[in-house]
This record gives C-alpha cells, sequence and structure tokens, in this order.
C-alpha cells in the first residue's frame, strides 16, 4: 500500500459533524416516532441473531483463507516450476472471480450431506458460503503473503545461507517475522472486504444480517419500516468495518514513515 | 460448420463427464447470451460513471472548502464500509420505493433496476476512485502549484492541467484494481432480478442441474473482461507515462 493512498487527517475530521448530523437526525426520528421505535426494538435481537452469522462466516472464512493463502504465496515463489504454476493459475483465477459467484458455486456443486466414515454429517449452506468466501481470500492472501517476502531485501536471503540455513529455516526464522509487520495491513482491508461480502450469502438462503433484514420488512410490510430497516444493516456493517478500517489506515501511516 | 465443431465439443465434453448439451437448446443459449450481452452493458455504463464521479469527489476532497469536503468525505466512508449488496437492496427496496411513491405508481417510476445497478456500483467505486485520486493530487510537488497559482491559474484550472493530469498518472493502478472490483460487483445485480449473466445461469442450472458447467464458463467469462479491462489499463499507462515522473514506481 503506497504512502499515497492515506487520506490526510484533516478531511476525515471534516466529515465528522456530517455522520454526527445523519445519525443525530435518525435518532430524532426513531423519537418522534414510537410505533417504529417499538417495532425495530422488537426485531432488533432477530437482526442481532442474523449478524453473528455474518461474524461466524467472516472468521471462519479468514482463517481458511490465510492458511491456504500463507501456503499458496510461498509456492508461488519456489524455484520449481511445477510449485509454482499451480499457485500462480489458482491466484489468477480466483482473484478475477466474482464473490458472489463462487457463493453460487460452492452452494449448488457439493452436497447437504458428506459422508465420513459411514456416517452422514450434514453440510449447510452457512459453512458453503464460508468456503465460498475462503476461496477468494486465500487468493488475495497469497498476493498479501508474496509481497511481504519480496519487500525483504534478497541479501537476506543470501546471509542466512552463508550463515548454513536452509531456503525453508530461512524463511521461517528470518523472513517470516518481518513480513507479519507488512502483512498487517492488507489483511486487515482483506478481512474488512470478507466481513461485507458475507451479506452475498443472504442470497443464497443463509440466515444472516441482509437475509434477517429482508425477513422483517416482508414481515411488517410498511415503508418507513423498510427504510429504517435496511439503514440498521447499513450502520451495523458499518460500524463492524469503520473501526476495523481506521486502525488499519494508522498501522498503515506508522509504517509508511518509516 | 459451427454445428459440426458444438457437436465435437459436447461429445469432448462428456467424456469428461461435463455436460454441454444445453448448447443445442437455442433458446437457452439465446438468454445466456443476453445475459453476457447484460453484463457487458452494466460494466460498459458503471465505468465511466465510476471515473466521473470519482473525479468530481476527489475535486471536492481536495478543494480545501469544508462545507464540501465534509459530506463528500462522509459519503466515501460509509460506501467503503458497508457491503455494496446491502447498498443497492436500500437503493432497489427502500430509494426507489419511495421514488415510485412520490411519483404515484410504479409505473411513473422511470427508473429501471438496470438503473439502480449501474448507479450503485459505480458510485460505490467511484469513492475508491476518489480515494485513489485524491492521494495523487496530494502528492503533487507545492512548487508545481505555487508556479501555476503565479501563472495566473484559477484553482479549477490548477486541478484540470497540473495536478488532476499527474495525479491520474500516480493512480492508474489503482483505478485499474478498482475496475476490477466493479466488474465483478455487477453480479449483485442477480439479486434484484437484472437478467446478467450470473442471473440468466441461475435460471439455466435450476432447470439443468449443471453448475459447475455454467460456472467454468461464468469464470473465463470473467476472466476475459478483466484481463480486458488491465490490457486496456497498461496500455493507457504506458501511453501517459512521463520520461522521468515515475511516481511510486520501482522507488
Amino acid at each position: 500500500m503506497s504512502a499515497a493512498a492515506l487520506p490526510a487527517r484533516g478531511p476525515l475530521r471534516a466529515a465528522w459533524p456530517w455522520l454526527a448530523a445523519a445519525c443525530g437526525a435518525g435518532l430524532l426520528g426513531l423519537l418522534l416516532d414510537a410505533r417504529l421505535t417499538r417495532d425495530l426494538l422488537d426485531w432488533l435481537p432477530y437482526l442481532a441473531s442474523g449478524f453473528v452469522m455474518n461474524v461466524v462466516i467472516s472468521v471462519l472464512a479468514m482463517t481458511l483463507g490465510t492458511l491456504g493463502g500463507v501456503v499458496l504465496g510461498a509456492m508461488e515463489l519456489s524455484a520449481a516450476r511445477l510449485v509454482r504454476a499451480p499457485a500462480v493459475a489458482y491466484v489468477q483465477v480466483f482473484r478475477n472471480a466474482p464473490h458472489l459467484v463462487l457463493i453460487f458455486a460452492t452452494t449448488y456443486i457439493f452436497p447437504f450431506e458428506i459422508v465420513v466414515a459411514g456416517n452422514y454429517l450434514p453440510f449447510p449452506d452457512w459453512l458453503k458460503a464460508v468456503l465460498g468466501l475462503a476461496i477468494p481470500a486465500a487468493a488475495y492472501v497469497a498476493e498479501i503473503a508474496r509481497g511481504a517476502i519480496l519487500s525483504v531485501p534478497t541479501t537476506q536471503w543470501d546471509a542466512a545461507k552463508g550463515i548454513g540455513l536452509s531456503r525453508g529455516q530461512t524463511l521461517r526464522w528470518i523472513i517470516l517475522p518481518q513480513c507479519l509487520r507488512r502483512a498487517l495491513p492488507p489483511w486487515m482491508n482483506l478481512a474488512a472486504s470478507i466481513t461485507m461480502s458475507t451479506a452475498l450469502a443472504s442470497l443464497v438462503g443463509v440466515h444472516e444480517l441482509l437475509h434477517a433484514a429482508t425477513d422483517a420488512s416482508t414481515a411488517v410490510r410498511r415503508d418507513d419500516f423498510t427504510v429504517a430497516i435496511y439503514l440498521t444493516v447499513l450502520l451495523a456493517f458499518f460500524l463492524f468495518c469503520y473501526p476495523i478500517s481506521r486502525l488499519t489506515r494508522r498501522l498503515e501511516r506508522r509504517l509508511a514513515t518509516r | 460448420m459451427i454445428d459440426a465443431a458444438l457437436q465435437r465439443f459436447i461429445a469432448g465434453a462428456a467424456t469428461l463427464g461435463l455436460h454441454y448439451d444445453f448448447l443445442l437448446s437455442g433458446g437457452e443459449v439465446r438468454s445466456w447470451l443476453a445475459g453476457m450481452a447484460m453484463t457487458l452493458l452494466l460494466v460498459v455504463l458503471a465505468i465511466p460513471l465510476s471515473l466521473l464521479a470519482g473525479t468530481a469527489f476527489a475535486a471536492a476532497l481536495t478543494s480545501g472548502r469544508p462545507w464540501l469536503a465534509g459530506p463528500v468525505r462522509a459519503y466515501v466512508e460509509l460506501t467503503r464500509n458497508t457491503p455494496t449488496l446491502v447498498q443497492l437492496m436500500f437503493a432497489f427496496f427502500a430509494l426507489n420505493m419511495l421514488l415510485s411513491r412520490a411519483l404515484g405508481g410504479a409505473a411513473h417510476n422511470p427508473f429501471s433496476p438496470v438503473f439502480w445497478v449501474v448507479a450503485v456500483t459505480g458510485l460505490h467505486v467511484a469513492a475508491f476512485h476518489a480515494e485513489a485520486l485524491r492521494g495523487g493530487i496530494e502528492a503533487v510537488p507545492a512548487p508545481l502549484v505555487e508556479a501555476a497559482q503565479a501563472t495566473g491559474f484559477s484553482g479549477l484550472e490548477i486541478l484540470r492541467y497540473v495536478t488532476l493530469p499527474l495525479a491520474l498518472r500516480t493512480a492508474l493502478p489503482a483505478l485499474v484494481n478498482n475496475l476490477v472490483n466493479l466488474v465483478k460487483l455487477t453480479t449483485i445485480g442477480s439479486a434484484i432480478a437484472v437478467n446478467e449473466v450470473t442471473y440468466a445461469s441461475i435460471m439455466i442450472w435450476t432447470q439443468r442441474d449443471n453448475v459447475l458447467e455454467l460456472m467454468i464458463v461464468i469464470l473465463l467469462f470473467f476472466g476475459l473482461i478483466n484481463l480486458t479491462v488491465s490490457r486496456i489499463g497498461r496500455a493507457v499507462e504506458r501511453r501517459l507515462a512521463v520520461p522521468g515522473y515515475g511516481v511510486g514506481y520501482g522507488v
């Protein structure tokens, strides 16, 4: 991430009065309309149970994606073409693939239950959505990992070779510790992006926040409620992702000044 | 000739366990091609919208006027930190509904689902363009701007002739990256029944149960569009390159 992508502090501060005014107007509108407030509060636990699903999907997808992506990123840097080529192909294909298409793919291609040692285990849709998001996440993590490994000067590899470390040992003890710090900000950006993509799971029938909101909106069938419920969904994602994005920027700024 | 090639392809794919025989059914092929055409239309409409709006947002952000920069900054933060699908649902089910009410019924509402997909995805990506361009504008060396001021350029002229052209060169790789994302984002149109390629494919595979076969083609289709977008981006980058002004490249 180049320093040019960092917003200055000034403009961010300029946004606060406007964001606060928008929130204030919303709250005032709620206070003035007791019926809307009551309906929203009634549906809030249902929405919250949906949002828990978003967080679960995103955490699992990022865990799987990170594990797979680190392996792929290391494979991309391998000296052997036979190891390198499949990793490069994977990254190329799945970085260009729309997340929604991948979620559809995993949902419809995988069976609804799997047989493990004679036992039928259910394979629910939300787990398929996890896989659908872990696939592109791994491709992005691979690029982040590759970039982070390449950002360490090659002379360090030579120096490690000089003191008798193998390629694997050099990676584990010299390069990776430095890479982790460099990879953290883009990884956090990805985590926020994958969290936002979990809303796509609503389109394959997973009970998450957006799906819950659509349920609520069709159940209550009132215009003001529909507007309010979708605003609530926007607000929930914003409150979750904005702190991550602020923290990421602070980390980027700190690393950029070095 | 084409029929024979198609037959051979279907037979060949069948030996791999892939069933492409729907390609022989005229109606399904037509609706599938219409879906691809719709995706291309969405892309072709949303890309210029995102670039125009992104430039306008970047100009507002760097204008130095709080009443202009503030709301745009708030919009940029909101749109970057909320899912595009939720924005589309909000736009279509809330804003569009209110608009229909105000205009006296859905029949009088001139805004189609296609309009909302283009508007939401285009304006979403515009926020990312704006950030990239703003970074580029602020990276222009201050003496250059001061020299332009001394020559008698107005604020808008400085933006048009000095800072924006340089910012465009710095931001191009990021802009191309955003456009690739925009291409992928158009798939959310299927959520509001816009007949783009994902939606058209769902219609086919619910009848035929050939998800994998269609998926391979969809991935190739998007791969091809994105390859084209990045190729064009790289060509523009090369054309615009200013000798000696290699900001951010290999530094």
